[in-house]
């Protein structure tokens, strides 16, 4: 059973754990700063694929997703500069956390449809922030500074492993029992509850598998940047970034979230460089101009308009 | 062991309207109940009561004794009881046999393999007439066949109790014969109970064995499909006074 599932895998699944594992293999020796790069991209494609989980899957748009993030970073740092554990347990606690926050939230918030989703993820979001800010623990407002090594290869391996297991799972939610159920809600949810579906609980894990690897992956940005700050970890600019890349991407797709985050990471890192400010402006019009003319994103666009490919993205 | 729908005493209020007002009906499996009463009478706000979309206000809703009426849609179609929806809503990026698997693997049967569902689905297709568009997206059907795979996907759920809301409505004279025929033959054969809420009265008249009669939310009369259109109460309801006055 489990055999004929591992040989039915489609070509885009094999084409990206081959990528990835290249990457795994190549990466002692690539240059340092080119590393730095690759896993600051690899932060992102996590966030973009722990975004498709639910938005991208269900279609409720997660505003806020950046609350994830922030607080797996506010947990590594304070696991390492606190308890002083180890980095990697730190991730491990970030991703717990976000996990839970995910079911806190979700279990409010999602019985909110369309717009009332969005907006209440966004104030829980905005309001998260507030709350740090007054905990003395997670720095009584300035943030945590951490005084740990630079680390490339432990931060590529970690991220590495989160972002692998975002992809495998993308693939098994989607191509069971449960991926129907998912397109139900997708397409109509009122119709998927009366032929059975317990949309609210497909919804809840789903949110849940988003908010765990959102969490782990804000830990690992806080462990390549060394402590987590207030104003920075709950940037909304994140939330806009992971919307735009599963957009661009293509949402619900198993290759759409990587596309993406490669075609807004690039773009930001280099205009970050030259001109600063400059990545949202250039974002921001792909953004429009990908919703008003190919709604379905670079993948699903493909999917529609050359059939011939349905077989090899899938 | 034949499964038994029955509804005691059921109110529903929204505010100030009063949507159903204690009305108590009982469908077995295998028996075709119909409910009849003119537009706006509240049948199918008790076809949701009964399926989940609503909670009643007041009385009880049981299946085999057991009170259904504070549990999700979902879980009451977990339990044998599925509805169609009056304007049919089809999973439009789905084809029709992967709508129907949907019911098949998240319905009342214990069929969680896709792939024996998607076979399964096939089936339930053929049964409604519709198995050469299996591999066509819904949202392709015209309203005729998107209805024939709302019945389609009650039946995958493997329901013993379907609720039917208005699936004969917009037919031509062929059309509803065909239909009916079809209605006839698929119950036989599955043996499931239906309530069915419909304003043509030849398919109810035809099909049932019972009839119920609901005017604002009150049922005002049942029996067999005879003594129900004979009744001056209801010729009232839906002629008016002086017509009931006339008949004979």
């Amino acid at each position: 059973m489990r055999l004929r599932a591992i040989r039915s895998f489609g070509p885009t699944l094999w084409g990206i754990v081959t990528f990835l594992v290249v990457l795994a293999a190549t990466a002692p020796w690539i240059p340092v700063f080119l590393l730095t790069v690759l896993i600051q991209l690899l932060i992102f494609s996590a966030l973009s694929y722990s975004l498709n989980l639910i938005t991208g899957l269900t279609g409720y748009v997660s505003f806020g997703h950046v609350v994830f993030m922030a607080f797996g970073s506010y947990a590594l740092a304070f696991g390492v500069g606190t308890l002083n554990l180890p980095p990697v347990a730190g991730v491990a606690l970030g991703a717990v956390v976000g996990l839970a926050l995910a079911l806190g939230i979700g279990l409010v918030t999602l019985r909110f449809r369309g717009v009332y989703f969005a907006i209440a993820t966004l104030v829980v979001a905005v309001a998260a922030l507030y709350i740090v800010l007054e905990i003395k623990e997670l720095g009584d407002g300035q943030g945590i500074i951490l005084n740990i090594g630079f680390e490339p290869l432990s931060w590529f391996y970690t991220i590495w492993v989160i972002l692998a297991t975002e992809v495998l799972v993308t693939y098994w939610i989607t191509h069971g029992r449960i991926g129907y159920g998912v397109r139900s809600i997708k397409s109509d949810e009122d119709a998927a509850k009366s032929v059975g579906v317990n949309a609210a609980r497909v919804k809840l894990f789903l949110y849940a598998l988003s908010g765990l690897f959102a969490g782990g992956a804000g830990g690992v940005y806080a462990w390549t940047a060394s402590g987590a700050f207030p104003y920075q970890a709950f940037n909304l600019m994140f939330s806009l970034q992971m919307l735009a890349m599963i957009v661009i991407g293509g949402m619900g797709t198993l290759l759409g979230p990587l596309i993406g985050a490669v075609a807004v990471y690039i773009p930001s890192y280099i205009f970050l460089t030259v001109l600063i400010g400059f990545q949202f402006i250039i974002i921001g019009i792909v953004v429009i101009i990908i919703a008003l003319f190919v709604p379905e994103g670079i993948v699903g666009s493909l999917r529609k308009y050359v059939p011939e490919l349905r077989g090899f993205i899938e | 062991m034949t499964r038994v729908l029955e509804v005691s005493d059921v109110h529903k209020y929204f505010g100030g309207v009063r949507a159903v007002q204690g009305v108590s009906l009982n469908v077995r499996e295998g028996q075709v109940v119909g409910l009849i009463g003119p537009n706006g009478s509240g049948k199918s706000t008790l076809l949701n009561l009964i399926a989940g979309v609503e909670r009643p206000t007041k009385g009880a809703i049981t299946l085999d004794g057991r009170r259904i009426d504070r549990w999700p849609a979902h879980r009451i179609v977990g339990q044998g009881i599925a509805k169609t929806h009056q304007i049919p809503k089809p999973f439009l990026a789905m084809t029709c046999r992967e709508n129907v698997a949907v019911a098949v693997m998240f319905g009342n049967r214990e069929q969680r393999e896709s792939a024996k569902a998607l076979g399964e689905a096939g089936r339930m297709l053929a049964l409604v007439g519709l198995e050469h568009k299996a591999d066509v997206l819904s949202s392709n059907l015209t309203v005729q066949e998107r209805k024939r795979l709302e019945f389609a996907r009650v039946l995958g759920t493997g329901a013993r109790i379907v609720l039917l809301d208005e699936i004969f409505a917009g037919l031509s004279p062929e059309e509803l014969r065909d239909a009916m025929n079809l209605f006839e033959r698929v119950q036989k054969e599955i043996g499931f109970g239906a309530l069915i809420v419909e304003h043509v009265m030849r398919a109810v008249l035809t099909l049932s064995e019972h009839v119920i009669v609901v005017e604002e939310g009150m049922k005002i009369a049942e029996g067999s499909p005879r003594t129900v259109v004979e009744d001056p109460a209801v010729i009232e309801a839906y002629l008016g006074v002086e017509a009931a006055h006339a008949a004979p």
